[in-house]
């Protein structure tokens, strides 16, 4: 196991049917995930974010590679996993005739610490304006994942692993969630949040992985994946555009997207900036604006094929 | 915690339990008070005008006469009647052991849980099976109201022997669900296959007890519903290699199913 890692994925793959009929869900996916990071699982529906999450719970089992968490094999260590970690399921289901503490009492009594828990279960629920004393039947979903988040976290764990945990849930409650993830980090626990919310990811994780048809494409610190990959640019001209400019950064190969309105000119500027300052200094630059892809950008960009350009 | 999921499963399931075993207590109390009504010299003669297929269609065989007695009334009238029905309750029970879970999503959590599957799968085994003799309890608590306030001359003893049989008979049933169920892994196929199962083993039963002396008699031998003979416990009391059959065959399919569970994937 890499140093400090928690989460090993080594060649992890899943295939479901045979011959003709085989789906891969999962494609020889090497990942590490280190100790007290919040790692962001990006990907569109059906990517196989679930799949990975299931497969690191031990829920199903995977058709070659394997995985450890906290240096133990999911398969053969999961009971022992799974008393360290919390998980928060993607599709939450929750026993639909039980008010939110009975479900509390049962989970903090399959753990085995029924009192510390459900005492931090009901200062979550507090958190998260919470009502434990309604059936499941009776949440709304939203209310509903409120419970689901407060089964995970209840008991401390050293990992979350949470798949999608924010839907449903109003901003507000989703503010609190980010302000209880920067607090995980804090204390030096790790969280694996599964996501296509890319503002959320881009605003709680430390590295994002970048998952598309059951392969992954990139891992990559937030921070560096946002500054690396392209910038938007606006210039503003005092005047008119300069003659010809237009289609010299059209020409140029790291800039795309060129387009012109008056006196100002936007485009999408991969690396450096220095060609861009040299094409432009023909005209007396006015302003020049540099707007930071959004995660989403970069996404599509991935998506698109963009990213062997960049 | 060991007996967490035990507990727990007892907590969802108890309603139900009292719901069922109220219900049968309420027919078997209705069938006792019906006793005196009845001129057991007539039924005799009654029952021999049956052509045997009718009459191995509600459980009796050759032993014509012991079903002419008050407790052969009973028994007709509510063990060999209901004897269907006695298989719903833990076809629903064995359902809920695993496939419920998975069809409804909430195995996900479970599992995720510090508990391994075979845990769970044994507590709530052990906590259906124990509502089995809930039910099985509160019906005999029926027959003995029913005796009470008919003022009914009944042997009891008898009487309870049948109904107490019910609980290995109603534990197998249950195992056998929850293997299919296994197996199968998807709620509904399991579901057609558990009721096909019991249609044809009443069917063969029904078969077998009316071909007495032929061929076809062995076919009803491989029907479960079989070996609960109410005319034979009548008269013998506990068959106990019956049960003990039952027993052992509910404990080989806990066993693969078991195995099964532990290996195979959890259905999305």
């Amino acid at each position: 196991m890499a140093s400090g890692s928690i989460i090993e994925m080594r060649g992890l793959s899943k295939t479901y049917g045979s011959g003709s009929k085989q789906t891969v869900a999962l494609s020889n996916l090497d990942l590490s995930v280190n100790r007290g990071e919040i790692f962001g699982y990006l990907g569109p529906n059906g990517a196989g974010k679930t799949t990975t999450i299931r497969l690191l719970l031990d829920l199903i089992r995977p058709s070659q590679g394997g995985a450890t968490i906290f240096g133990l094999d999911v398969r053969a260590d999961s009971v022992e996993i799974h008393r360290r970690i919390g998980f928060f399921p993607a599709e939450l289901s929750l026993w639909e005739g039980r008010t939110g503490e009975q479900i509390i009492h049962y989970v903090a009594s399959v753990r085995g610490d029924t009192r510390g828990i459900v005492k931090h279960a009901g200062e979550l629920a507090e958190r998260l304006d919470f009502d434990t004393s309604k059936k499941v039947r009776d949440l709304s979903s939203g209310n509903k994942r409120k419970l689901g988040l407060i089964i995970a976290m209840m008991h401390s764990p050293e990992l979350l692993i949470l798949d999608e945990p924010t839907g449903g849930l109003d901003p507000l409650v989703q503010q609190t969630f980010h302000g209880m993830m920067d607090e995980y980090r804090d204390k030096g626990k790790t969280v694996f949040l599964s996501s296509h919310v890319l503002s959320e990811v881009q605003a709680i994780c430390d590295r994002v992985g970048i998952l598309r048809d059951g392969e992954l494409k990139a891992v990559e610190s937030v921070s560096n994946i946002t500054n690396v990959e392209f910038n938007w640019v606006d210039v503003d001209f005092r005047n008119a555009l300069p003659a010809g400019l237009q289609q010299t950064l059209e020409d140029m190969p790291t800039i795309t997207d060129v387009s012109a309105n008056g006196s100002r000119v936007r485009m999408r500027l991969i690396g450096d900036f220095d060609p861009l300052l040299r094409a432009i200094s023909s005209g007396y630059v006015e302003s020049l604006h540099v707007e930071e892809p959004t995660l989403e950008e970069i996404f599509l960009a991935y998506y698109s094929g963009d990213k062997e350009k960049s | 915690m060991t007996g967490s999921v035990f507990i727990e499963t007892l907590k969802q399931t108890w309603k139900q339990m009292v719901y069922w075993g109220v219900g049968l207590a309420a027919m078997a109390l209705l069938v006792v008070l019906m006793v005196p009504l009845f001129d057991m010299q007539s039924m005799a003669t009654l029952l021999e005008s049956f052509p045997p297929v009718i009459l191995a269609m509600v459980g009796i065989g050759d032993d014509l006469a012991i079903f002419t007695t008050n407790e052969g009334f009973v028994v007709i009238g509510f063990f060999g009647k209901s004897a269907l029905i006695f298989a719903v309750y833990p076809v629903v029970m064995g359902m809920r052991i695993s496939a419920n879970e998975e069809d409804n999503g909430t195995s996900d959590l479970l599992l995720s849980l510090p508990i391994s599957r075979a845990q769970v799968m044994v507590e709530k085994f052990l906590a259906y099976a124990v509502s089995i003799v809930g039910v099985v309890v509160l019906i005999y608590l029926g027959l003995h109201v029913g005796v009470v306030l008919g003022g009914v001359e009944l042997n009891v003893a008898a009487l309870a022997e049948v109904t107490f049989y019910l609980i290995p008979l109603m534990v197998f049933v249950m195992a056998a669900t929850m293997l299919i169920a296994v197996l199968a892994r998807r709620r509904t196929v399991a579901l057609g296959i558990v009721t096909a199962f019991v249609i044809i083993s009443y069917m063969l039963q029904t078969i077998g007890a009316a071909a007495d002396g032929t061929v076809a008699e062995s076919v009803g031998a491989v029907s479960f519903l079989t070996y609960y003979n109410t005319g034979e416990i009548l008269s013998q009391g506990f068959i106990w290699p019956h049960i003990a059959g039952f027993v052992g065959l509910s404990a080989a399919m806990l066993l693969a199913a078991l195995y099964r569970y532990e290996q195979r994937e959890i259905a999305v």
